[in-house]
């Protein structure tokens, strides 16, 4: 390792642990790296201003962003609330099996876990806080467990940020996502089944069936939302960055002129809250891009792949290990550090294997997603202790059997590349 | 005077943000429907979309997010007691402008230099779409010389997150 590049380690991790924002602790440490590398300093706006502007497909960031926020302001949540009562309510626990149904329904039209929690997480989260038979604690936990779908199923903005840094479709990758989503779903829904059982957990009363065609009316349009984006960027109609454009004019209309649930005000400040969230994100990704370009230029992702060729590891071999040192991490570190710093470093590694990119990129989002709702740094256990108020201790005590199917699945998912690949290669993906 | 000059200043940029924003929709929603509709692509679309977004992102940054808005590692500022935390937010503050404000002449004769080239289609010059990364610069210097003098005041302001807006 050269001095200039233990300047940059030294100025990031020492921004990081001085709590300066992540996005900017990169940006300096890159500028750190520049001056004693003795480079042009005008290299730091060159690399971000270009980066920025050749990352077409990072558009679609901010407009599922703005989709997510405008179906929650626009009561999209509540319909579904409404809708998926109709269908699980009456088993055992129903409010939590509701809570995972619901969450798949918004997964297939917003690409954020925070978003999901944020949203239909705490419609479900206010009723079984009402309710005697769910303790606070369960109740929050199956929120944030079934807040990791979002990026799973289809559309995924940390998808979207992976076919960025790897170069793989958006679509094999999208595709991908989907049957490991579904099984997480059914997998939760196992789960607070066993719990409902032996807790005797209340079900939901029955709703008359003169009721069921007018709430299941409401919720169905919301529902044509997910057929339009996947049908539409499947078909190749639309690409990926169009189809989140599609997403939030859907959840425009949807909320503003059919349910008429939107203000003029309230839309302003949806737009605010937008473009603020969407800069948060990406500025870590333009901080990435400094760092990245000093990765490459020291050759660092080349030893990585150097390194793991030395070791002779199997493939497979290389993915647990992979898996641990993300879950390790994502104790640790944000979702996009992960994808932006981490992956690029591997990903020379992957192709020298022979390992699917789409493979690995479902593994490494499905990681983070384990990493959300681990502590210390599970940001899902932050926002919904933040939103309800109930202690993270308590949501770890109850939730402590989502983790560990969750990480059964990435372990089956790991040995078996087909679960995630099969979907993919069946709708005519041709993936490396 | 002062407050209502920063409440003024506050407005103007969050209109210029979310109007940036709407105007990135409104491409986006046109580009798809002049071409499922109308059978008619436009050739300038993608183009303007990504200078929007070039803008959005790092106006954004320089001038809506407040500090406490961004994503932080803040388990060692947890465990940190307030003198500590003074001192952190000193020394946090004397990196990151410092650094920023060595970058920001080099920077700025970068954007100069490409007012040279222009994008393909609109023929908007370059200067303009990375003119954003050195108003970022700009504000980061100024946070931190702000966030410096309140770190050195006073220990308990420094810990309290900066309102929405100030930059």
């Amino acid at each position: 390792m050269s001095p200039s590049l233990w300047g940059l380690a030294g100025v990031l991790l020492a921004g990081l642990l001085l709590r300066v924002p992540i996005g900017f602790a990169m940006i300096a440490s890159g500028i750190a790296y520049l001056g004693m590398s003795g480079q042009d300093l005008g290299l730091a706006a060159e690399q971000i201003g270009n980066g920025l502007y050749q990352s077409y497909v990072l558009l679609a960031v901010p407009l599922f962003v703005f989709a997510a926020q405008l179906m929650n302001a626009g009561t999209i949540s509540e319909r579904l609330f409404d809708f998926c009562r109709v269908l699980v309510g009456r088993l055992r626990g129903g409010l939590a099996q509701v809570d995972i149904l619901v969450s798949v329904i918004f997964s297939g039209m917003s690409g954020s876990a925070i978003a999901d929690a944020a949203g239909p997480g705490l419609v479900t989260l206010k009723q079984m806080m009402h309710q005697p038979g769910y303790t606070r604690g369960f109740a929050g936990a199956v929120v944030v467990a079934s807040a990791t779908l979002g990026p799973v199923i289809p559309p995924s903005i940390p998808m979207i940020i992976y076919a960025l840094v790897s170069g793989a479709s958006v679509g094999a990758l999208f595709m991908g996502g989907l049957v490991p989503g579904v099984l997480m779903a059914l997998s939760m829904m196992a789960v607070v089944q066993y719990i409902a059982v032996r807790r005797n957990m209340p079900r939901e009363a029955a709703i008359p069936w003169r009721e069921w065609p007018a709430i299941l009316w409401r919720g169905v349009l919301p529902l044509t939302l997910p057929v339009v984006l996947l049908g539409g960027i499947y078909s190749g109609a639309f690409t990926p960055t169009e189809a989140a454009a599609v997403a939030a004019l859907h959840a425009l209309l949807l909320a503003g002129v059919i349910y008429r649930a939107l203000s003029w005000r309230r839309l302003w400040e949806v737009v605010l809250e937008s473009t603020r969230a969407s800069a948060v994100i990406t500025i870590i990704l333009a901080g990435s891009l400094l760092l990245n370009y000093a990765f490459t230029a020291e050759g660092l992702p080349q030893a990585v792949a150097q390194w793991v060729e030395n070791m002779r590891l199997q493939p497979v071999w290389f993915l647990l290990m992979s898996n641990l040192l993300f879950l390790v991490l994502g104790c640790f570190l944000d979702v996009s550090v992960l994808l932006l710093v981490f992956v690029p470093m591997l990903l020379p590694s992957v192709r020298a294997l022979g390992i699917d990119q789409v493979h690995f990129g479902v593994l490494v989002v499905l990681n983070m997603m384990i990493g959300l709702i681990h502590p210390p740094f599970g940001m899902l256990l932050f926002v919904t202790k933040a939103l309800t108020g109930i202690p993270i201790g308590e949501m770890m005590r109850e939730g402590w059997m989502f983790l560990v199917m969750l990480m059964a699945l990435l372990l089956a998912m790991t040995l078996f590349p087909q679960i995630v690949l099969w979907l993919p290669h069946a709708m005519g993906y041709v993936t490396h | 005077m002062m407050r209502s000059i920063v409440s003024r200043l506050t407005c103007v940029a969050q209109g210029l943000g979310g109007g940036l924003f709407v105007s990135l929709f409104g491409v986006f929603v046109l580009q798809v429907v002049s071409r499922f509709v109308f059978d008619r692509p436009l050739p300038w679309t993608d183009e303007l979309a990504v200078v929007l977004y070039v803008w959005i992102i790092l106006w954004a940054c320089a001038t809506m997010v407040p500090t406490h808005e961004h994503v932080v590692f803040d388990l060692v500022w947890q465990w940190a007691s307030p003198p500590l935390r003074r001192v952190m937010s000193a020394v946090a503050h004397v990196l990151v402008g410092g650094l920023c404000c060595w970058a920001l002449p080099a920077c700025w004769d970068y954007v100069w230099f490409m007012s040279r080239e222009a994008t393909p289609v609109l023929d908007i010059p370059f200067s303009l779409v990375f003119m954003p990364f050195v108003l970022l610069l700009i504000s980061l210097v100024v946070r931190s010389v702000q966030g410096l003098i309140r770190a050195c005041r006073d220990d308990v302001l420094a810990d309290v997150p900066l309102p929405e807006g100030e930059a």
